[in-house]
């Protein structure tokens, strides 16, 4: 009898397990989840929208913004501590808070429920995005840190390529909902917001700043892609600590290597 | 006979180990008919659209009239009380299924003690027990009764965390109700000396972290019970408590 029942047990659909409570660090983590979307992520999304828009203003504004970025002093602490390590636990935390959520909105259409799964899935799409992006820009090909020069010439280059192009605007698209919608979601979460009419307008805020994103982002794009096309040096190819020395050295050696 | 009828489709279960089935059913139209008493005619005539001898249904019901609680289901797929779903205002055939998210027992009937078990994790009551009497409770301003009362209509049906993306096997997510009642009991001046207690529990595994905002809860409470605006009250006490916790312990 004791027997049959356990075999049972172990196979029947036990249900949703009650509340833990006093257990666990999940509040901590998830807490801090929201915390880092905002800042620093979010403030580095901002900033980076905006530098970025300086493509608007010409080739010469662009690379300036960016020798202006990659000089400040304490760059690479910055990016290790206030960029990487909160971005990466964002969106590393963030998968498993996708996978474990899951799909009701057929059932469910709702306004609410349709934006809890488009912020599930534009995570999923920035994350995907983020990487490549921070792979090509930050670590492959031209370095930019050493030749801040190339910076409109790398991104127009990058563009050119139509599947890039494409990845680029939905990158751009859905980093920006994210971030918009999210800043609401911190609002509401944290209980900062906490009324019907409140949440309301706090909500409608968040997906205009969402729409304002897309358009300054969409408006960057548009600038690398009609501007006129620029050449490659090939001094930026000269990678490394050793780069600024070598360019300095090979304009003057070309000439004399050709008088040979 | 009847000129007009009602069709509708049950998802079965016999036992809670064996598999599920749908049986169809029709039952002769009556204006005013409710899901309840769809399944009150089958029992009276337990044979199934194809003719088929079969068992009356095992269902939850008591009050019939949208306030015990009893008898959520889902019906077209959504989480809803039978007594209060109208055969008119129904689409045809009317599926109707146990709760996805809770273990069955027998056909509808399910085994929603979880709610129960998280309510009694949050301490969701006014702890007035002793040896002698205690007197007069402190007056509570109209104001807050107004916003207490709101709340105390929950009915336990579980139709708040059916709804909800969030409330499943891998998160184990307490759920909207069980965050609302605790902040009644939180706004009440006797209740408030386990406030406390209360918010610790919320920040357990499976607390109130891992509510995702998509506000299904709050759309399918049939109460209208303000459940968003709870989350974001309770939430907020929350993060004072974790931010007090952190400087001044
Ligand atoms: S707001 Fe959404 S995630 Fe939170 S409890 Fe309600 S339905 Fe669940
Ligand atoms: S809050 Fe509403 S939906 Fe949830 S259990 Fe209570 S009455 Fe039912
Ligand atoms: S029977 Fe009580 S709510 Fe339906």
């Amino acid at each position: 009898m004791a027997s049959t029942a356990q075999s049972t047990s172990s196979t029947l659909p036990k249900g949703v397990a009650p509340l833990r409570a006093g257990v666990g660090n999940s509040f901590l983590w998830r807490r801090l989840h929201s915390l880092t979307g905002i800042v620093p992520v979010g403030l580095f999304l901002l900033e980076h929208f905006l530098s970025n828009a300086e493509a608007l203003n010409g080739v010469g504004a662009y690379n300036a913004q960016v020798k202006f970025l990659t000089g400040l002093p304490f760059r690479l602490g910055m990016e290790i501590f206030g960029i990487f390590i909160p971005l990466a636990f964002h969106a590393l935390y963030g998968v498993y808070i996708w996978w474990r959520g899951e799909n009701n909105v057929i059932d469910y259409p709702w306004a609410g429920n349709w934006f809890y799964t488009v912020q599930r899935y534009s995570g999923i799409l920035v994350f995907a995005y983020v990487t490549y992006h921070i792979w090509y820009m930050r670590f492959a090909g031209v370095h930019l840190v050493d030749h801040y020069d190339a910076s409109f010439w790398k991104v127009q280059h990058e563009l050119s390529h139509q599947l890039a192009l494409g990845i680029y605007v939905v990158g751009v698209i859905a980093a920006s909902w994210h971030f918009g919608y999210g800043l609401f979601l911190f609002a509401a979460k944290w209980g900062i917001v906490t009324g019907k009419k409140a949440q309301k307008r706090a909500q409608a805020a968040g997906i205009a700043l969402s729409i304002l994103l897309m358009l300054m982002g969409l408006a960057t794009v548009y600038a690398f892609v009609t501007a006129e096309p620029q050449k490659k040096n090939p001094v930026w190819d000269q990678h490394s600590e050793s780069a600024p020395e070598q360019s300095r050295l090979i304009p003057q050696s070309t000439p004399s290597s050709q008088a040979r | 006979m009847a000129n007009k009828s009602v069709l509708f489709k049950i998802k079965r279960q016999a036992s809670p180990s064996t598999e599920p089935f749908w049986e169809e059913f029709e039952v002769e139209y009556r204006p005013g008919l409710n899901v309840i008493s769809l399944f009150m005619e089958v029992a009276v005539n337990p044979v199934t659209r194809a003719g088929k001898p079969t068992t009356p249904i095992n269902y939850d019901s008591n009050c019939l009239e949208e306030v015990c609680g009893s008898c959520a289901m889902l019906i077209n797929g959504k989480a809803r009380m039978g007594c209060s779903a109208l055969v008119d205002n129904l689409e045809q055939p009317i599926t109707i299924e146990p709760f996805s998210k809770f273990p069955v027992i027998r056909d509808l009937q399910v085994d929603r003690s979880v709610l129960f078990e998280n309510l009694k994790a949050v301490k969701a009551w006014v702890p007035i027990d002793g040896t002698y009497a205690l007197g007069d409770g402190p007056r509570i301003l109209p104001q807050v009764q107004e916003q207490a009362y709101q709340l105390s209509q929950c009915m336990s049906c579980c139709c708040c965390m059916e709804a909800c993306p969030q409330f499943n096997e891998s998160t184990g997510f307490v759920g909207a109700a069980t965050i609302a009642q605790a902040r009644l009991f939180n706004m009440h001046p006797t209740g408030k000396v386990l406030k406390q207690e209360r918010l610790a529990a919320l920040m357990g595994d499976g607390g109130i972290q891992e509510c995702g905002y998509a506000q299904n809860c709050v759309e399918a409470c049939p109460k209208d019970i303000p459940l968003t605006r709870s989350i974001s009250d309770v939430g907020g006490d929350v993060m004072k408590k974790a931010i007090l916790d952190f400087f001044r312990t």
